[in-house]
């Protein structure tokens, strides 16, 4: 097997961008302009060429000349593959004193997420196709790209967290370079909100580290004797969790999996951490926002399956009704927040705390399907939630406001960008058909038979069940306000200075559609993503938690 | 282990640095003064060449020559140290004639004199023209002036390293205290070197009189430990203490010690002339002053606390532990919380340098907790080792980012800049590259990965962590509880580099986002001495964080040899 990961999946992306940087670092502002437009191409190329490998790696799976190109024997087999084995495993040793590796794998827990990153990419960078001071924006957002794979590929808890901030710088410049007019504010209070939970989990890791048997387990370093690597560390708290027992004991396992859930909490963002988002959001530039919604925030939930839930499953039986409260909460009080928004950013970048909720239950529910629903969900939102934030990018850009309400008749005026919104507002208030409504209904789904197999009182449906109107409220009132209501008697907005009304530009258009086909695809078809995420759930269930757990 | 005299066969090579840098101050001595003076012997027409005086040449009156001068030396004493491990270490034991141990050649002292020389290079090399210099051909008494007042500059870092040096390689507590207070002249004059301007003088007099208290507590403690045991070898005070060091007088005399180190440290509540001493200071000096001389500080401590009052010294030493503890809490928030308000940048790595401070000094909180309390005496060493070696680590490391932090101010520094965060502005439009460096150099200092300063951290974190956990037993019937206290200095530890991300990152802000300052449009002032230094100092930092493997290795062995006494 050829390592595919390292080098062009989280190598290139980060080598290139730093080599672009350099390339502009000391040029002056016409140079800059000059070479905007190629390294614009560059980028391009690039994340094109990665979307092709990930998804020659999906197609793997059937086609014989896909696995051949990637130099393999036989079909790779994702749906399969279960927990605990990975595709394309890769180890090289890093620091040898520590015990650190650069360890990369996927398995059908991160190749949905990688592949989403790579999708999103090209499609970033098309969407934003215009953006200012090209020169280096497309750079950071490559530089994002290979962040955020290599948390998705990680294998070890040092690389793992090394990507897992490192994500953070591009974001940040991100946020203060393109941002809007608070973007001070905002970036910094990102990059300390996320820091903050971040180092407190990194405490928790390093403590883990230590509780584990001197030299006893394999990619032991030579001087601490411990390892970082997380197949291992999961195999031995597997161990310890069987029969009953707690691995490390009862309360050391509580302390721990709380500090490991308080860096993904925050980075979800689960209420009541999530007010650093919204202020991100609105101040985050389109291409900023869509990365950051429709993979960053995912981050968070992939952490929660890959560490403290495989790692502390008593734990997190024992925590069930506070995380089904937190997913509640952030359901119920998102919702309710967009209800109250007048600026459109606003209120999609609450409809995702919202959603974030849906991931929470579904993790709470401790049920295949809810697990298979909260992976579906961060897939779905992952390329729903960049089409909302395109939308809004857009608006901002050709009416130079986001306030609902400042440009009415949308319909009449922009028909192109009307259609885009509304296909938008409609997919994530959960349409069926497209892939929103999947991973809602799997919710249901799991919740129901969670309730009714623990005798919990069906009051809990109460909170979807409103959730799903005000949902629906919220986003068709913004609609009204802007596509419909007025028509050929209203005005263009007055920011707009009497200029005539523009449409989308082609690059967007051409965006929109490409995200709009792949909501469809997977709302009609979802079980091209849903059948690997299926089987690694039920391989998670079956081999870790039911032998620890009991119960179906 | 060799043992040998001074001035006896391989003396030369043991102290080859310390040799180098002698001759290099002779050299800066003389240079600047030879002319094409020539003696007539009297009653002939006979003149016979004799250097010293009359006109100089082009070579000796170039006014960067000194700066070239000491930067080579410099370099070639850090050569030379570095050599050592090239060859395999060769430890050398150098007594008096009476048979007393006085300086000890290991893995452990030419680490540090790795940290004193390579800071003190970057520095010499970083101020090569930043005294304002006329040019060659000026023959005025101020080119002249200029020439003979930048060779003082540069001696004065040359008897800064030699001090330091002493002080790394000290067997005997007297022979330490002198190294440091050769140091500490040195810096007390280094710090006022700008005698033009108020706030340079201002900061000299300053940090003189605190540290000259501070030094005068350390002299009467150590003439109290000495009244005690009645000697001063480390190898005769681990003794005296392992057979009744709990006596009130040796703790006495230890507290007072450690006010003495912990003004180097600056360590709270001695932390007050730091700040004022470091915006005074120019950028390098400051620079040398926030890693080199704290290093000296750390040598100081690491050798009272743990080599001397440590082992065997069981019941009723955790005294210290818990004021040490408090300390070192108070300290990290103190500096923390300082920084959090200072529109000084220098100011601000000042305070930042205190809260570094106090993440070390939890780390020796750690050690301590582990050799210090009864039920740990058969436990082995192995933790202590690690925070040690953090601790090496993390001074190794502080030299690439926090001076290659100050030698960027230093070029704003040249345009009279640097002292408000604001002169900082637009600093990415002037010269992106040395804004990113800078944002480099601060993320490093918060810890942000893959960068060495969060290798640092991370390990300083796993040290305490470790002892922590030392005497758990992993089984399903752990409590929380059984976990060591230390474990919680690592979480105010972790929750202080999570305050202090918010100055560190303002300055990124600042050189990103506001606009330049009236007046300071254009580019930056020329220098390609003190931008060398920084990419330098950006290159480790960079390495540092990715491939730290080796250098964890060699401060392990650093390490090896100095716990390797217990």
């Amino acid at each position: 097997m050829i390592d595919w990961i390292s080098i062009p999946l989280v190598g290139l992306p980060l080598v290139s961008s730093l080599v672009l940087l350099a390339f502009v670092a000391n040029a002056d502002g016409s140079t800059r302009e000059r070479l905007g437009s190629t390294i614009r191409m560059v980028s391009l190329v690039i994340s094109l060429a990665m979307l092709a490998l990930t998804t020659m790696m999906f197609f793997a799976q059937s086609q014989s000349l896909m696995y051949e190109a990637l130099g393999l024997d036989k079909a790779l087999d994702w749906t399969g593959l279960g927990f605990g084995s990975f595709n394309f495993e890769f180890r090289y040793m890093w620091i040898e004193a520590l015990g650190i590796h650069w360890s990369v794998g996927v398995d059908a827990l991160s190749f949905p997420m990688v592949w989403l990153t790579t999708f999103l990419l090209p499609v970033t960078i098309v969407a934003t196709w215009n953006e200012k001071y090209a020169a280096t924006y497309f750079p950071l957002i490559l530089m994002m790209g290979g962040a955020l794979i290599g948390v998705f590929v990680a294998l070890d808890l040092f690389m793992f967290y090394v990507f897992w901030e490192l994500t953070l710088i591009p974001m940040f410049f991100l946020i203060l370079k393109w941002g809007g007019k608070d973007r001070k504010y905002a970036s910094q209070k990102f990059f300390i909100y996320t820091f903050t939970a971040s180092v407190v989990m990194l405490l928790g890791l390093v403590t883990l580290y230590f509780l584990q048997p001197d030299q006893a387990l394999s990619y032991s370093g030579s001087w601490t004797g411990r390892t970082f690597d997380i197949p291992t560390l999961t195999a031995h708290a597997q161990q310890g969790n069987a029969d009953g027992a707690w691995f490390l004991g009862e309360s050391m396992q509580k302390i721990l999996f709380v500090m490991l859930m308080l860096g993904f909490l925050v980075k979800l963002p689960s209420v009541p951490f999530h007010t650093w988002l919204p202020d991100a959001h609105v101040q985050a530039p389109t291409g900023g926002s869509m990365l950051l919604a429709g993979v960053m925030l995912k981050m968070g939930a992939y952490g929660m399956f890959r560490l403290p839930l495989a790692f502390f499953p008593h734990a997190a039986e024992h925590f069930q009704f506070w995380l089904l409260a937190l997913g509640m909460i952030s359901l119920v009080w998102g919702a309710i927040v967009c209800l109250g928004q007048t600026n459109l950013k606003k209120m999609v970048a609450y409809s995702s705390v919202s959603h974030m909720g849906v991931i929470l239950i579904g993790i709470a529910t401790m049920q295949p399907l809810g697990w298979a629903a909260a992976l579906f969900m961060m897939f779905a939102h992952g390329i729903i939630s960049p089409m909302l934030f395109a939308v809004c990018g857009a608006f901002k850009h050709h009416y130079h406001s986001m306030e609902i309400g400042a440009m009415r008749g949308m319909a009449q005026h922009s028909p192109w960008l009307a259609t885009s919104m509304m296909f938008a507002w409609m997919a994530s208030l959960g349409l069926p058909l497209l892939a929103g409504f999947v991973a809602e209904l799997m919710m249901f789904l799991a919740l129901w038979h969670f309730l009714a197999a623990n005798d919990w009182s069906v009051l809990w449906m109460v909170g979807p069940a409103l959730v799903l109107a005000l949902t629906a409220a919220y986003y068709l009132w913004s609609m009204q306000r802007t596509i419909f209501e007025g028509g050929k008697e209203t005005q263009p907005p007055a920011t707009l200075h009497g200029e005539p009304v523009p449409d989308i530009a082609d690059s967007e258009k051409f965006a929109m559609i490409i995200m709009a086909v792949f909501t469809i695809l997977f709302g009609v078809m979802p079980w091209i993503a849903l059948d690997m995420m299926n089987g690694w759930t039920v391989g998670f269930f079956e081999t870790l938690l039911i032998p620890i757990l009991g119960g179906a | 282990m060799e043992t040998m005299q001074a001035f006896d066969d391989g003396f030369a090579t043991a102290l080859a640095p310390e040799i180098v840098l002698v001759i290099g101050m002779f050299t800066l001595m003389i240079a600047p003064n030879l002319g094409d003076a020539k003696f007539r012997i009297p009653l002939t027409q006979i003149r016979i060449p004799w250097f010293f005086g009359g006109k100089r040449g082009a070579l000796e009156s170039d006014p960067r020559m000194p700066g070239l001068f000491a930067s080579v030396f410099f370099v070639l004493a850090f050569l030379l140290a570095a050599l050592s491990y090239v060859n395999g270490m060769n430890v050398t034991m150098i007594q008096s004639e009476g048979g007393h141990d006085l300086l000890l050649v290991n893995e452990f002292s030419r680490i540090f004199e790795l940290i004193f020389y390579g800071a003190l290079a970057l520095a010499s090399i970083a101020s090569i023209n930043r005294i304002p210099a006329t040019s060659r051909n000026d023959r005025s008494a101020l080119g002249l002036y200029n020439n003979r007042r930048q060779v003082d500059f540069y001696i004065l870092l040359m008897t800064t390293g030699l001090g330091m040096s002493i002080v790394a390689l000290a067997q005997d507590l007297f022979l330490l205290f002198i190294g440091l207070e050769l140091a500490s002249f040195s810096t007390y004059v280094l710090v006022s070197f700008m005698k033009e301007t108020k706030e340079g003088t201002e900061a000299g007099m300053k940090y003189f009189i605190v540290g000259s208290v501070a030094s005068g507590v350390g002299l009467y403690g150590l003439s109290l430990l000495y009244l005690w045991s009645g000697s001063l070898q480390f190898t005769e005070l681990t003794i005296a203490f392992a057979e009744n060091g709990m006596e009130p007088l040796p703790l006495i005399a230890l507290g007072m010690l450690l006010v003495g180190f912990g003004f180097k440290v600056s360590a709270a509540p001695f932390h007050f002339a730091a700040p004022d001493a470091y915006a005074g200071a120019t950028s390098p000096v400051a620079g040398v002053l926030a890693t080199a001389s704290k290093a000296m500080g750390v040598i100081g401590l690491l050798r009272i606390l743990l080599v001397v009052a440590s082992p065997e010294a069981t019941d009723g030493a955790a005294v210290w532990l818990v004021a040490l503890a408090v300390l070192s809490v108070v300290t990290m928030t103190w500096g923390n919380l300082a920084a959090l308000g200072s529109t000084n940048p220098k100011r601000m790595l000042a305070y930042s340098s205190v809260a570094h401070a106090g993440y070390m000094l939890a780390a020796i909180t750690a050690i301590g907790a582990l050799n210090w309390e009864p039920e740990h005496l058969n436990v082995s060493n192995d933790a202590a080792l690690a925070v040690v070696t953090a601790l090496i680590f993390h001074l190794v490391v502080l030299v690439c980012f926090k001076l290659g932090a100050f030698l960027v101010l230093s070029i704003l520094e040249s345009e009279k800049g640097g002292h408000t965060l604001a002169s900082l502005g637009g600093l990415a439009k002037r010269e992106p590259f040395l804004a990113a460096t800078m944002f480099i150099f601060m993320m490093s200092l918060a810890g942000v990965p893959p960068l060495s300063g969060f290798v640092s951290k991370l390990l300083v974190i796993m040290g305490i962590v470790k002892v922590a956990l030392v005497d758990v037993t992993v089984s399903g019937n752990l409590t929380f509880s059984d976990v060591h206290w230390v474990w919680y200095l690592a979480l105010l530890m972790v929750i202080n580099s999570a305050i202090s991300v918010f100055y560190y990152l303002r300055v990124g802000l600042v050189m990103f986002f506001h606009e330049p300052e009236a007046g300071r449009e254009g580019p930056l002032p020329q220098g390609k001495s003190v931008r060398l230094a920084i990419f330098a100092c950006l290159l480790t930092t960079l390495y540092f964080g990715v491939g730290a493997g080796q250098l964890i290795a060699l401060c392990e062995s650093a390490a090896n040899a100095l716990v390797g006494a217990w």
